[in-house]
């Protein structure tokens, strides 16, 4: 198990501050999920007070984050940590950055929630976001969740799944160009709505981005700018050589 | 004689038998100290050997068979054979209990998950995993609030009051509820209770709809018959013996109109959660209306006293918290004679802000104190008819001070009098910066 090699350490005190560390993570991240979950259900059922206490509550992500990093700041400047703590501490340190930016992308669409509630809905009630949002959600809990059990086969999936939200921001973007030629007066909420869709995709990256870490975390590769059936090839191919996984 | 006393006899008498054999034997050779000491030195190496042969079965036991030896060191390994066999069937019983224990938990409808002192999963069920996503063995071992990251979780998990359960919505599931319920035992170890209430919270739904609609569509025609029913009275051809009647249906239609009202703000309070933030009220200002309120009443008590002891606000919102505290005042002053007291007090102290209302009226009996916030529920139902109250009253207050995060007390004694007291909690009171303007004012 890669979780086990967190286990043996020398010294218990740092092992303890680093699975602290993970869990205030985990803990920003589900902060974060929660934020996510209620700015797209304020633009779907429009409602204007939750997608502004959306945008109130963004400060909270980032004093985590600013939390967090000086925690990591600490570990690295007492503990001197090296090898597979080192990663631990550097994907720590880009996953709340992506986590973060997630809060932010979430504040955005509040805003334009609690803004586009006052205006007319459209016929379709917006169904194709809350399709989208919900896939987006998904790979951010899933991205999390690969994080918390340092797995890697669930991180790559996700790492899949950001080309299907590509799919779908193009399919809403013709759609609502098409909306926007047939009736100009629909134009204004159609750019509201693009700008969502655009912060949704911009979301799904960041997933893909924690799950990166997560493969680099464990694997001590980084898969960045790599296409995905390589990396999958040659973790198979490592993990076939020496089937105990490295550490 | 018991065997094992016949070997230790056997046992001495062999000892004897070496010792004069050695003293024998060195006596006819002319040393008795050398044949002692060589008999026993061969005996010594007889008992080193016995020992060399236990100590060798014991570390291989699993697959040696114990060293034939009589005597007392046949006793001694006879009686270890017999301890461990005893054991092993200890062992055996208990372990088939346990996997009984585990399959009958595993086979139980609600999720259960064991965690140890530090929050790691130390344990859970089939529908635990079915539930919280948890994946069997890879999840052992892991903080459980690393993959239950829900705010809501976390803080319930951090706290120590797990007296109710919450209820979340998890991630993946569309709409679908969970009541997470943690029960502490042992030394610090939690167990944590996962039901799936979607259909509850359904049921729920519906019925908080049903009652909404009901009321909404009820409202329309309560307001033709209303009318009408005043064009009636101020009729002057109407006839004498109809008079009665009609202002007798007037009456009732106020009532109903009365109970829709509050069915509806009764729906609108539950719809929403408790609210976050709000504005400052002023209490002093509330309570002095209310004062005017109850004087304007037809018949009232004759003593309205009033104590603003603080000039501490509450935050919340207004309109919801007028609605409650006018209820409690109209409940005092509807079962206080005209000749009782009625008190209104508002004080700030270290647990937060209070509001009571105390009266001197009929008081209500213990057993009924529970259940006065239930809807509908009446102490004496014929006497509630009289009053006129739509049995509403005390539910919207509960659901108001719930909103607040407060918490209503009642204390009251039959015949002298009852006390509402609301406890809002120190958050939701703001305590006004004097500026000079305002003290010279």
């Amino acid at each position: 198990m890669e979780t086990a090699d967190l286990s043996h350490h020398i010294s218990r005190r740092f092992n303890e501050d680093l699975e602290r560390v993970r869990s205030k993570v985990l803990g920003m991240g589900g902060f974060v999920e929660q934020q996510l979950h209620k700015a797209i259900t304020a633009l779907v059922e429009g409602d204007s007070s939750l997608g502004e206490s959306v945008a109130l509550d963004d400060h909270q992500v980032n004093n985590m984050e600013i939390q967090i990093d000086e925690d990591c700041s600490k570990i690295l400047a007492t503990r001197a940590p090296a090898a597979g703590d080192l990663r631990v501490i550097v994907a720590i340190i880009k996953t709340i950055t992506d986590l973060e930016r997630i809060g932010d992308e979430g504040e955005k669409i509040g805003y334009i929630a609690s803004r586009l509630a006052t205006m007319e809905r459209p016929a379709d009630k917006y169904r194709e976001i809350k399709h989208l949002g919900r896939v987006v959600s998904e790979m951010v809990h899933d991205a999390l969740d690969a994080f918390a059990r340092m797995d890697v086969d669930s991180a790559l999936r996700v790492a899949r799944q950001d080309r299907l939200v590509d799919e779908e921001y193009e399919a809403i973007q013709r759609q609502s160009i098409t909306f926007m030629m047939e009736d100009p007066r629909t134009i204004r909420r159609a750019l509201d709505v693009m700008w969502v869709v655009r912060a949704l995709e911009r979301i799904g990256d960041h997933a893909k981005n924690i799950s990166e870490y997560v493969i680099y975390m464990v694997h001590g590769k980084d898969i960045r700018h790599t296409s995905l059936d390589d990396v999958e090839r040659e973790l198979r191919a490592a993990a076939d050589a020496a089937p105990r996984g490295q550490a | 004689m018991q065997p094992a006393t016949q070997a230790w006899w056997f046992a001495a008498g062999r000892l004897l038998v070496t010792v004069l054999v050695g003293c024998g034997a060195g006596w006819l050779l002319g040393n008795t100290w050398g044949g002692l000491a060589v008999a026993l030195g061969l005996h010594l190496a007889w008992v080193l050997a016995n020992l060399f042969r236990l100590e060798w079965w014991l570390r291989h036991r699993s697959y040696a068979d114990p060293p034939n030896t009589g005597g007392v060191w046949g006793e001694i390994i006879a009686q270890i054979v017999r301890l461990h066999r005893r054991k092993r069937f200890h062992k055996q019983r208990f372990v088939q209990l346990m996997r009984q224990l585990q399959r009958s938990t595993a086979a139980l409808p609600d999720g259960v998950v064991i965690l140890n002192a530090q929050r790691e999963i130390v344990w859970f069920n089939l529908m635990a995993a079915r539930l919280l996503n948890l994946r069997r063995t890879a999840d052992l071992g892991m903080r459980i609030e690393n993959l239950l990251r829900e705010p809501a979780v976390v803080r319930y998990l951090a706290g120590s009051d797990y007296s109710n359960p919450i209820v979340i919505r998890p991630a993946n599931g569309d709409d679908s509820y969970l009541s997470l319920q943690v029960a502490p035992y042992g030394d610090g170890q939690l167990l944590l209770l996962v039901r799936d209430v979607s259909r509850q919270m359904r049921l729920e739904a519906v019925r908080r709809d049903f009652v909404a609609n009901a009321s909404h569509e009820l409202r329309s025609p309560l307001t033709v018959v209303s009318g009408y029913l005043e064009t009636l009275a101020q009729d002057p051809s109407l006839e004498g013996d109809l008079k009665g009647p009609v202002a007798e249906m007037r009456r009732q239609a106020d009532r109903m109109t009365a109970i829709i009202r509050d069915l509806l703000e009764l729906s609108r309070l539950e719809e929403t959660n408790e609210i976050v933030g709000g504005a400052p009220v002023d209490v002093a200002a509330v309570i002095s209306m209310l004062r005017k309120d109850v004087l304007a009443r037809p018949s009232h008590p004759a003593d309205v006293s009033v104590s603003v002891e603080s000039d501490a606000q509450l935050i919340g919102d207004e309109p919801e918290i007028h609605s409650a505290f006018s209820n409690l005042v109209d409940n005092a002053a509807k079962y206080t004679p005209a000749d009782g007291s009625l008190g209104i007090r508002w004080w700030v102290d270290a647990e937060g802000g209070h509001f009571s209302v105390t009266d001197t009226g009929i008081g209500i009996p213990p057993e009924h104190i529970p259940r006065l916030t239930e809807r509908f529920y009446r102490v004496d139902a014929g006497r509630a008819r009289a009053t006129g109250g739509s049995g509403l009253g005390l539910a919207i207050v509960k659901h108001v001070l719930q909103r607040h995060g407060a918490s209503l007390e009642v204390t009251s004694a039959q015949g002298v009098g009852s006390t509402f007291t609301a406890h809002f909690p120190p958050a939701r009171v703001s305590v006004p910066v004097r500026t000079p303007v305002a003290a010279a004012g």
